[in-house]
């Protein structure tokens, strides 16, 4: 095992601050870093002695001989367990989940819906119920590692499930599971069973479902807009692996010391997908590649997350308590400097990722256009969709792109737009790539052009 | 993109078309709508087919059969439960109007994305619209000038018409040059002009930017004369006594005018956007209020400032100012003259019309530095001395009264294209302020001059200035104009959307046609004149070509008496097309049964070498 390299940044908020020193021995558990500001505790994954403590990071050299054993966690009430355990969110927000959940959603009333984008709300909607909704929409294409966890840990996932309903006093819960999942919806419905408050809605499978905005909509039938909080809808929305995570820090007194990972791409072995559960955070993504087989040939870019949100990575960097994917892409076709243009979405990469991208294709990109849809709520925050994975109409940004000259285009759209996007674009006579496109050529997904299922599934399992 | 119930509302009957693919079964909403101002480039590009089509207003609330691709075309069968249609648009005017008005834009190739709309109407309306990011050829510019055609008095409410009241007067005493002669002073004797011989060192050595100067006296026989590019035409004229500007009298030479012309010490011409050079009888659109009249005499100076001061706002402005010196010599003979000699009075009135729709002229001049720039509210007519600099004024709205402006109140230094540059005699007889102050309909308030500056937070803080200058005037209507093309109609969109937003409605004055075409637009610019007069709709360096005329002027205050009576202004068609101004020209000539003169443009002069290579 090469060193471990724990970095002080993990989450949304301020980085934390090393509270161990060079030389200091560590315990896998051991409190290494704690916050300075909205933030998480970080702790040793490994068992081992620390090298450095840089900016940045914490780096531990790990002992020959890892026990399973771990150092546990003060008790507390749930939430202040959750809140020890460094517990963060692990779909890859980051978001500090101990502050999350501390809400009481049994008196948090209903927040005020948009009318423009409620159309079909009555004036004064109220949600009688108020709700944890479990995303397991494992959305990001190719990342398999949620899925199966909820197939093989049904029970500490339910178990987690009702901690999170209790901490925040939420009456029922629902798993948000997109239908293509057969194995695991009918393990989860049998599981559910004996759970009244607790129950799952499926999803069709289209980009972006596991949006948090996408998951309320989909769930509870109510447009939040980019700026209100799933608690404008009386909910939290929480990441399967997340819930899994209270589980084990409230019953087994477990620190968040690890991490679910699918492994996949242009592997030796093939490009089927490796899961690895419960990898120690800081250990790098070329031990975790190699472990998978290693990478087979000449490649592209090794993404960090998903294809849509992820971003480039190198082999010695190490994962975080957010890292859901690490994918070996082929190599990128050479657009040989062609005039291209750029629709920048909030479901995809940011206009930098973008950018990054047409560089690596050996494109010139001379035109940016925006999605109607993607708002920046404040300048430079990400952008955010205003009604995930329903299209606002792209042909406008076409006709720019037409119009100032490009040849080729590159899009980060959802389904949806995607699907918009090529009713006009080729017929304009605009070559369209995705910007996942060299993922999914790579993992053998359909490549994100037009849409041909319906956004809407049957409730019923009738598989 | 899909629109909002409130574009729904306006585009109502408007053909519906998904903006995104749409599943069967779903009831049909403004957010699963395109937007229409974009059809008819995706009509011509041959993307969309809107035969069959309904209305938007027939749609909303129906339900989808099948799945639909985005750019479907929604047609009878497929949906259910359309509404039928409205009267469509009844309560047009009653007038077969729908003439489209010749509202010229161009796609510049300048213009950032985004669709324009421009109206342009004539007692009728007449929309430009002008797809900035057409498909493909990046060379389509398109406008459109629908006639509304609405007899505008027909709508005229029968306001309790008060008594008219004149707020001021202006007389103008003529004095009738037919000559004009070099001597030993400068002297008029009878209808003889002299200038002192000598006077141009004078003008050399008043400023040090001043490097050079001819004067020469330029006869109906010598047309034909090669010249520089022409800086400005200016009336002679001066006050009486101690009068203000746009007060008590003012003595004006006729048959005469000062021009004035130059370069810099490199020979480059003193201009932005082209300009003027060549022969005179060539290069200067006769009659045009900038401009002189076919029979006066030009005494014209030719200025060579210092090298590459042509561009700095410095430059023109001391050739402005030493050129005055010969005008202001001139001014002070004219003062000493025997009231024997006054061919002609004329009294200019200042009236108010209680109770009749309140309208404010605002007109935009250029503010931007260098050659862009205007002095306000000289002491003489067309002045320098008590003058403050538009730019040094901070380009912010200053309200004048409509008999400053047509006393000289604009000293013009601006050097943007000849063809829409509004000369310093142009505001001495403005069209659109005496058609608005001798329209019966309408009550005048006032004029609002309003720089254009340089950069664009900057014109936003004017426009916002001018808004809440016509907010608080409580007008019913609203004329913003402007001259040039390009940067300026930044703020040109910019100051009808802030007195649009405080719903009044607004009609805009711009030279477009296809080089002008507006590089932005909104939602307010639904009531656009276009000046052009050109054949091709270009900025054709030919003096003074689509400045705004009396022509123009009528078709403006018909819209705005249109839009003011709520009539609906239609939208111009999509191609610039020069129909639309004949045909709104006609409706206006059968609703007031008056004759519309429309001036000739740059086909009925000589053919100059310049015109031939690079425009015709």
């Amino acid at each position: 095992m090469g060193n471990v390299q724990i970095l002080l940044r993990q989450h949304v908020g301020a980085p934390c601050a090393a509270i161990v020193k060079a030389g200091d021995a560590v315990e896998k558990g051991t409190l290494i870093a704690t916050p300075t500001g909205l933030g998480a505790n970080i702790f040793s994954s490994v068992y081992g002695v620390v090298e450095e403590v840089t900016d940045d990071r914490i780096i531990i050299k790990p002992d020959e001989e890892q026990k399973e054993e771990f150092v546990p966690i003060k008790e507390g009430t749930k939430l202040e367990m959750v809140k020890e355990a460094g517990i963060v969110g692990m779909g890859g927000a980051g978001f500090p989940t101990g502050i999350k959940l501390n809400i009481n959603l049994a008196e948090t009333p209903m927040g005020e819906m948009d009318p423009e984008i409620n159309p079909e709300l009555p004036e004064g909607f109220k949600l009688e119920h108020s709700y944890i909704l479990i995303n397991a929409a494992e959305c990001e294409p190719g990342l398999e590692h949620n899925i199966q966890q909820l197939e093989e840990q049904t029970d500490k996932v339910i178990r987690g499930v009702k901690y999170c309903m209790e901490i925040t006093h939420a009456d029922k819960a629902i798993f948000a599971i997109k239908k293509k999942h057969h194995k695991a919806i009918k393990i989860l419905d049998a599981a559910l069973k004996s759970e009244p408050d607790i129950s799952m809605h499926m999803m069709a499978d289209i980009y972006p479902m596991g949006e948090e905005r996408a998951v309320v909509r989909e769930c509870l039938g109510v447009n939040l807009t980019t700026t209100q909080l799933p608690s404008a809808a009386r909910s939290v929305v929480v990441n399967l692996e997340t819930v899994a995570k209270v589980a084990e820090a409230i019953d087994e007194r477990k620190p968040c010391i690890t991490k679910n990972v699918t492994v996949r791409g242009k592997l030796v072995g093939g490009n089927e997908a490796h899961v690895f559960m419960d990898v120690p955070v800081g250990v790098s993504v070329g031990e975790l590649i190699e472990k998978a087989g290693g990478i087979d040939g000449e490649y592209g870019e090794i993404i960090m997350g998903g294809a849509f949100t992820g971003k480039s990575t190198e082999l010695d960097a190490p994962i975080t308590k957010t890292t859901g994917g690490i994918l070996v892409t082929m190599e990128f076709p050479d657009l040989h400097g062609a005039k291209t243009g750029l629709l920048v979405c909030a479901c995809g990469g940011s206009e930098e990722r973008m950018r990054e991208i047409a560089s690596k294709m050996n494109a010139n990109v001379i035109s940016v256009c925006r999605c109607k849809q993607a708002i920046e709520n404040k300048p430079g925050a990400p952008l955010k969709c205003l009604r995930p994975g329903n299209c606002p109409g792209q042909v406008k940004n076409n006709m720019q792109f037409k119009k100032d000259g490009c040849e080729y285009i590159i899009i980060g759209n959802c389904s949806d737009c995607s699907n918009t996007v090529m009713a006009s674009g080729p017929k304009m006579g605009l070559k369209v790539f995705h910007q996942t496109d060299h993922v999914m050529r790579t993992i053998g997904h359909p490549l994100y052009r037009t849409l041909k299922i319906s956004k809407e599934v049957s409730q019923d399992i009738d598989f | 993109m899909s629109i909002t119930a409130e574009t729904a509302k306006a585009h109502a009957h408007d053909p519906a078309v998904l903006c995104c693919r749409a599943e069967g079964g779903i009831t049909i909403e403004p957010a699963n709508l395109e937007d229409p101002a974009i059809f008819d480039d995706l009509v011509d590009s041959g993307l969309l087919n809107l035969d069959g089509c309904l209305t938007i207003e027939e749609v909303l609330g129906a339900k989808l059969k099948e799945t639909c691709d985005s750019l479907c075309p929604l047609t009878a069968d497929k949906v259910e439960g359309a509404k039928a249609p409205s009267a469509p648009e009844a309560e047009e005017a009653p007038a077969e109007e729908e003439a489209p008005a010749a509202a010229p834009v161009a796609a510049a190739p300048t213009a950032a994305g985004g669709v324009l709309k421009i109206h342009i109407g004539e007692g009728k309306d007449i929309n430009l619209e002008i797809p900035v990011g057409a498909l493909g050829n990046g060379g389509a510019a398109v406008a459109e000038v629908p006639a509304g055609a609405v007899a505008a008095d027909a709508a005229a409410p029968a306001a309790e018409a008060g008594e008219e009241k004149v707020v001021g007067t202006l007389t103008r005493k003529h004095f009738k040059i037919t000559e004009v002669k070099r001597g030993p002073e400068t002297k008029i004797e009878g209808t003889t002009l002299y200038i002192r011989e000598g006077i141009e060192q004078e003008v050399i050595d008043n400023q040090e930017l001043v490097k050079d100067f001819h004067l020469e006296i330029i006869t109906p026989d010598k047309y034909h004369t090669y010249s520089e590019t022409i800086m400005d035409v200016q009336p002679i004229a001066t006050k009486e006594g101690d009068a203000d500007l746009g007060t008590g009298v003012t003595r004006v030479l006729d048959g005469v005018v000062m021009m004035l012309t130059g370069t810099d010490e490199g020979g480059v011409q003193i201009g932005e956007f082209g300009s003027s050079e060549g022969y005179l009888d060539e290069n200067i659109m006769w009659g045009r209020p900038s401009c002189p009249d076919k029979g006066e005499i030009f005494i014209k100076g030719n200025i060579v400032i210092q090298e590459k001061t042509n561009m700095e706002r410095r430059g023109p402005m001391a050739a402005h100012t030493a050129f005055d010196v010969i005008t202001q010599e001139i001014r002070e003979v004219m003062k000493e003259l025997d009231d024997s000699l006054v061919a002609e009075t004329q009294e200019l009135k200042q009236v108010r019309r209680p109770g009749k729709k309140k309208v404010v002229i605002v007109k935009e001049i250029m503010g931007q530095g260098a050659m862009h720039d205007n002095f306000i509210l000289p002491v003489e007519p067309v002045g320098i001395l008590g003058a403050r600099a538009n730019v040094d004024l901070g380009n912010v709205p200053v309200c004048v009264s409509p008999l400053e402006v047509l006393d000289g109140c604009i000293h013009a230094l601006t050097c943007i294209g000849p063809a829409s540059k509004e000369m310093s005699r142009h505001y001495w007889r403005e069209p659109l302020v005496l058609e608005a102050l001798h329209d019966p309909e309408v009550d005048l308030c006032g004029v609002v001059f309003v720089g254009s500056p340089q950069i664009n937070a900057e014109k936003f803080y004017v426009s916002k200035r001018v808004g809440h200058t016509v907010e608080m005037m409580d007008v019913d209507g609203a004329f913003v104009t402007t001259e040039g093309f390009g940067n300026n109609h930044i703020d040109f969109a910019s100051h009808i959307e802030q007195i649009g937003m405080r719903g009044v409605p607004v009609v805009g004055m711009s030279y477009c046609a296809v080089q002008g075409a507006l590089v932005v637009g909104n939602k307010y610019m639904t009531y656009m004149v276009d000046n052009n007069k050109s054949e091709s709709g270009i900025e054709n360096e030919v003096l003074g070509c689509n400045t705004l005329c009396e022509e123009d002027a009528i078709r403006a205050l018909a819209m705005l008496k249109t839009a003011m009576a709520g009539e609906e202004v239609k939208a111009a068609e999509k191609k610039w097309n020069p129909n639309v101004k004949s045909t709104n020209v006609e409706l206006i000539e059968a609703a007031y049964g008056k004759k519309v003169d429309l001036v000739e443009n740059e086909q009925s002069l000589p053919m100059s070498q310049k015109r031939k290579e690079k425009y015709d």
